[in-house]
């Protein structure tokens, strides 16, 4: 069976049902779906059918047909649905391009601005991904019932805002499309950055950040050069996944075998790039995305061009100021032994401002005092950086870089 | 025979992706006992039930056991000795859901 099957067809099956029977059905129709793949496991024990999907589309058309009496009894319209008809209607939205506009719809739908960011990314994840409350918990580091009321709590908007599985109108549709590049950038980090003993989940989240950005690229008027440049970003930090944690330990980017990197992902980021280029529009995603490239174009670590990534640093810092920039600047000025212009843009950073990421400032003012030969200094940055550390990963990457480190007479 | 007792999956609320998981399992070890030759039948059953019980004959409709004490199927399969049998019942693949399988030698009847 295919990878995913499942988790795919839910997303799909939702929005097409959401289509047919409106979203404020949206709790029914999500518990319907899964009472088909409940009873797929069943009915499959023994040996699954030929054409698994083609069978859990059938499942859903008939769950369909059951929903649109149940639907009907609790309006307490009692006249009779022609079933001949509707069934044939129902056929026609389970077309694949029906199928896809639906999901898009979704898509759409799960950035409305009456959700919080929270509230978006699990409702995506949720509705279109096809992740459990669990599975979100997880993948989020956060309580199952966080999630649970976070979704509780979204499907309430849609019912009192009566929100509809609509595009935004046309004046709105730039901002929405922002939004949801947003919260697809946001899917894909959540998995890239965070280092947890579940590795699979990330994965999973990764995943599921790219299969969304094709969706909308599959739309010519979603297209644009920050939406190619955003993919090409997610494709080349994706083609570092399987290098990023070997054996169970963290691998830093000086230290990955480059050639493990996934090649076609390289090429299709590339690809991604070069139509980005076509658009006139400019982004943050861009200069990312840029930044990845010269990460991959260096054959090894020492060739990396690192004047050209401070200034797309720079070009970033211009479009959207922040003190993670300024820390990857300090990085970056670090590599290149610039130590006074790394420590001046370390000393303008606020650690109690990057709260559970402070560790990592903490760990590069290290780096910086072990560079610059003040062995006492760096090893009280590099404690300090561990005793912040929350990740048991991360910790112990942090604990065998101290103990690499000179230690003072 | 091997019966499996546990509760359904609709209880421990699997995700989709997770039943997918699980179903493979359960295809890979079906497909494992077919090759040896070993299979001789089976069945799910679904959790709603009705039962007639006592002098009575008293009906009820379910649950009649907590959720965990499910049965939810069996196999038959070939086996030697209980040994062989628990050997079998090794790939049985809701172990860590917390599902039990309980081996039972069917009666042969005389003709």
């Amino acid at each position: 069976m295919v990878d995913h099957l499942f988790r795919h067809q839910y997303g799909k099956l939702v929005a097409i049902l959401s289509k047919i029977f409106g979203l404020a059905h949206l709790e029914l129709i999500e518990d319907a779906i899964q009472d088909t793949f409940l009873q797929a496991s069943l009915k499959w024990r023994q040996a699954q059918p030929d054409n698994p999907q083609a069978w859990l589309t059938q499942a859903a058309k008939n769950r369909a047909i059951d929903l649109m009496r149940q639907i009907n009894a609790q309006k307490q319209r009692h006249e009779k649905t022609v079933h001949g008809a509707a069934t044939l209607e129902i056929n026609e939205y389970f077309l694949d391009h029906e199928v896809q506009d639906s999901q898009l719809r979704m898509l759409f739908v799960a950035c409305h601005p009456a959700f919080s960011r929270e509230e978006q990314i699990a409702f995506a994840l949720k509705a279109i991904s096809g992740f459990s409350m669990k599975e979100i918990a997880v993948a989020l580091l956060q309580k199952e019932e966080t999630i649970k009321k976070r979704l509780a709590r979204a499907r309430k908007k849609i019912q009192e805002l009566d929100i509809t599985l609509d595009y935004p109108a046309p004046g709105e549709i730039n901002d929405r499309l922002s939004a949801v590049q947003q919260i697809i950038y946001l899917i894909f980090n959540e998995g890239f950055h965070s280092t947890k003993l579940n590795q699979l989940i990330d994965k999973d989240l990764c995943g599921e950040a790219l299969r969304l950005c094709q969706l909308l690229l599959v739309k010519e008027q979603f297209r644009s050069g920050n939406l190619y440049a955003l993919f090409g970003l997610l494709c080349f930090h994706a083609s570092r996944l399987d290098s990023k944690i070997v054996d169970g330990k963290i691998v830093d980017l000086k230290h990955q075998d480059r050639s493990t990197w996934h090649f076609p992902l390289i090429v299709l980021g590339n690809d991604a790039l070069n139509k980005a280029m076509r658009y006139s529009d400019q982004s943050i995603y861009h200069l990312e995305a840029a930044i990845a490239a010269e990460h991959i174009k260096a054959i090894k670590f020492e060739n990396t061009n690192w004047q050209q990534i401070i200034d797309y640093y720079n070009e970033m810092f211009e479009l959207m100021p922040s003190d993670s920039i300024r820390l990857s600047r300090a990085i970056t000025y670090l590599q290149m032994e610039r130590l006074a212009d790394a420590k001046k843009e370390l000393d303008t950073i606020d650690a109690a401002a990057m709260s559970q990421r402070s560790y990592l400032l903490h760990g590069t003012y290290a780096e910086y005092y072990a560079k610059n030969g003040e062995p006492t200094q760096a090893l009280a940055a590099i404690d300090k950086a561990i005793s912040t550390c929350t990740n048991s990963l991360e910790r112990e990457y942090l604990e065998e870089k101290k103990a690499g480190m000179t230690s003072p007479d | 025979m091997m019966i499996f007792i546990g509760a359904s999956y609709d209880e421990l609320g699997l995700s989709p992706e997770e039943i997918q998981t699980q179903m493979g399992r359960w295809f890979a070890w079906g497909d494992k006992m077919k090759e040896q030759g070993i299979l001789r039948g089976g069945a799910a059953l679904y959790a709603k039930g009705r039962r007639i019980s006592g002098p009575d004959r008293i009906e009820s409709d379910g649950p009649f056991v907590e959720s965990k004490e499910l049965i939810g199927g069996y196999y038959t399969a070939a086996a030697d000795s209980f040994e062989e049998a628990a050997k079998i019942a090794q790939d049985y693949p809701d172990y860590h859901l917390g599902g039990t399988v309980e081996i039972r030698e069917v009666v042969k009847f005389d003709r």
